[in-house]
């Protein structure tokens, strides 16, 4: 077969020069003419010849111009075409004169064929194009057909636009033959991309589901491992001659970090001198608070005491039934904690009674003695919730001498 | 093969054969630089120190190693302009050594992939295992996936249609509509990253209507990947002998593959 193609290729080649040019004006290659169709169609000779024929005379008859004798006795050979309007055989005898009476009977028919003409040859352009993969499958021969029709309606083309379709249908169609021509060509050895897709598959890994074996199934099933398409990279290592590409063992250093860093030594700084500043306004306060809070305190239960005296100058005031509070523990602890102030500064005095029970009496001005401070003693006293309710139910304490302060410092 | 001496720089301006595929003097349309010829290069030879060249030399070895990482072929213009720069009246002393200096340090061969854009990769020069590699380096799976296709493409006969190639993918679960776990967006991967590292090449199918495409070899496939180990590949999955695929049987053994020119799919020019 290879054999025949060569052959009419050196006959294509011969009648190409006058096609070419034609050709060439609707694209820019020259197709190419290894189809298998061409083999057995001779008769695409004649086509070429009157095409030709047709397209100079069809060029004579738009400029109008009287033409020799060699144009006209061609295209009667060529043109054994039937018209389905009058015939315009008196072309050949009016010598090229294309303004003839019967060119202006025919206008208005004229018209009309050509643009039947005009619109088949687009349905066979586009059926090309649009079944290509039909017509590229090599049990059919429609891409035969396709030329034969085209052969059918080249016989009634007389104007340059319609040969014009002709040619594209013809460029279309001689591609749609080479890509036939070269699937013949490798279809020698047969190659499955399908077969190949599942052998890969398998491959890879792919764990096929064991319940549902159905090869008519479209759809995936089995699942792929994550690995996959790794081992087919290993293998693919052995038919590849990469360069191993060259990376810095330790990475690379971006120089990116300096600015990060100022930044927090700055944040860091700020918080610090604020808080700074915070702090000693804060502690000032609670120094003042905690001094005034004291002073005032014992002033005040100096004031009790004092008052508490002189209503009865003569009955001692029992330390305990003075301190105690007996609705709230903490405060009777600082209510002894605000005597022992009283006592510490000499303004008032603890003595035993008869009973030995500690008694509490203020320290008169004139009762203060030069030497008071080695006459001094000292004690501790302490003091349990315990017994601060023991002390409660003992002596019957029912109200504090000492009212609570009216600003609580807790 | 590995060469391990080079012969000294000749006088003569042919072509060399050998695996350096440098071309000594050429013109070519390159505006920003025009090789300078060999007396030119003696005379700028003689103007430097040795070490000086030898750093220039060093510098240009690190670029295309650099450049190599992401495997894009680097251009000869590139390479004058930010590399070379005063030096380009040695150009081609420079690139000789450079030459010689992947293939004996490093056993990579420097290839030119495109004569009329002097456009270079890296090669491996050592010869390939038979077996995956006892080193267990990390894989790039995109190399899996690239050897599916240029697979198809062989052995379809060096020209496939676009949508034979995606048709496959999707068989193989690799949708180039959908976004891939492992590959991203395998349409982008496909016909841009892999036609840039000049892995695989796409050109448009004239006359179609809506635009097709077909892949072809790029020519650092051509350069890289063994056709034979291709076809055995395919004799072990199909558990087959690679002799009964004839056609494909002859054209990856009658070329040697350090220069193999890629063939279109019609006319193979060894038939």
């Amino acid at each position: 077969m290879r054999i025949y193609i060569l052959i009419f290729l050196c006959l294509w080649l011969k009648l190409e020069k006058t096609r070419v040019a034609t050709l060439d004006i609707c694209t820019n290659k020259t197709p190419s003419i290894l189809t298998t169709e061409a083999v057995n169609r001779p008769f695409l000779y004649p086509v070429s010849k009157t095409y030709f024929r047709s397209r100079t005379s069809a060029r004579v008859k738009m400029k109008r111009s009287k033409g020799g004798g060699d144009e006209e006795a061609p295209r009667q050979n060529g043109s054994a075409s039937r018209r389905k309007a009058d015939q315009q055989q008196s072309d050949g005898d009016e010598g090229g004169s294309d303004i003839g009476p019967a060119d202006l009977q025919d206008d208005d028919n004229d018209q009309g064929l050509r643009r039947e003409i005009r619109s088949k040859y687009r349905d066979l352009i586009s059926s090309v194009q649009q079944n290509r993969e039909d017509m590229l499958s090599p049990s059919n021969n429609k891409l035969t057909e396709v030329l034969e029709e085209a052969n059918k309606l080249f016989k009634d083309v007389r104007q340059a636009r319609e040969a014009a379709l002709d040619a594209q249908l013809l460029v279309v169609a001689t591609d749609l033959g080479k890509e036939k021509a070269s699937q013949l060509f490798s279809e020698g050895t047969a190659f499955d991309p399908t077969a190949f897709a599942e052998h890969l598959l398998s491959f890879m890994g792919l764990n096929r589901l064991e319940d549902d074996e159905d090869e008519q199934q479209t759809t995936a099933n089995g699942y792929l491992p994550q690995d996959a398409w790794h081992r087919l990279a290993r293998r693919a290592e052995c038919c590849f001659r990469t360069a191993p590409s060259f990376h810095y063992m330790m990475g690379s250093f971006y120089a990116e970090p300096p600015p990060p860093k100022q930044r927090i030594e700055r944040q860091r700084k700020a918080p610090s001198k604020e808080a700074k500043r915070i702090m000693p306004t804060q502690l000032k306060k609670m120094e003042e608070s905690q001094q005034e809070a004291t002073e005032k305190e014992v002033e005040r239960i100096l004031g009790y005491l004092k008052s508490y005296y002189q209503d009865d100058p003569t009955s001692p005031i029992s330390y305990y039934e003075f301190v105690i509070d007996p609705s709230s523990f903490s405060r009777t602890v600082e209510n002894i904690f605000h005597t022992s102030f009283l006592i510490r500064d000499g303004l008032a005095r603890m003595y035993l009674d008869e009973e030995k029970l500690p008694c509490i009496a203020p320290v008169e001005e004139g009762e203060v003695e030069a030497g008071g401070s080695t006459s001094r003693k000292q004690c501790i006293l302490s003091i349990s919730p315990k017994i601060w309710k023991e002390l409660i139910d003992a002596f019957e304490i029912r109200d504090s001498i000492i009212r609570p302060p009216n600003t609580q410092n807790d | 093969m590995t060469q391990r001496k080079r012969p000294s720089s000749t006088q003569s301006s042919s072509q060399r054969r050998h695996t350096g595929n440098l071309v000594a003097q050429d013109e070519d349309d390159d505006v920003a630089f025009t090789q300078p010829s060999t007396s030119q290069v003696q005379r700028g030879l003689e103007k430097l120190t040795p070490a000086q060249v030898d750093q220039k030399t060093a510098e240009v070895v690190q670029y295309f190693l650099v450049k190599d990482q992401k495997k894009m072929p680097v251009r000869r213009a590139d390479l004058v302009k930010h590399v070379v720069k005063d030096y380009r009246n040695i150009y081609p002393e420079i690139l000789k050594r450079a030459a010689r200096t992947f293939d004996q340090v490093f056993g990579l061969k420097l290839v030119e992939i495109d004569p009329k854009n002097k456009m270079y990769i890296l090669v491996n020069n050592l010869e390939t295992p038979d077996k995956a590699s006892p080193i267990r380096s990390p894989s790039n799976p995109k190399m899996g996936l690239l050897l599916a296709i240029l697979s198809v493409i062989f052995m379809k006969g060096g020209v496939v249609r676009e949508n034979l190639i995606w048709n496959t993918l999707k068989k193989l679960r690799v949708d180039p509509g959908e976004k891939h776990e492992e590959f991203g967006d395998v349409r982008k991967m496909v016909t841009d990253e892999f036609v840039r590292q000049r892995y695989l090449e796409y050109v448009r199918i004239p006359h179609t209507e809506p635009i097709e495409h077909e892949f072809r070899w790029g020519q650092r496939a051509d350069a890289e990947v063994s056709k034979a180990k291709i076809l055995e590949f395919m004799g072990e999955l199909h558990e087959q002998d690679p002799k009964t695929w004839t056609q494909q049987y002859r054209e990856a053994h009658s070329l040697p593959n350090s220069s193999q020119a890629s063939t279109s799919s019609s006319s193979s020019s060894q038939r």
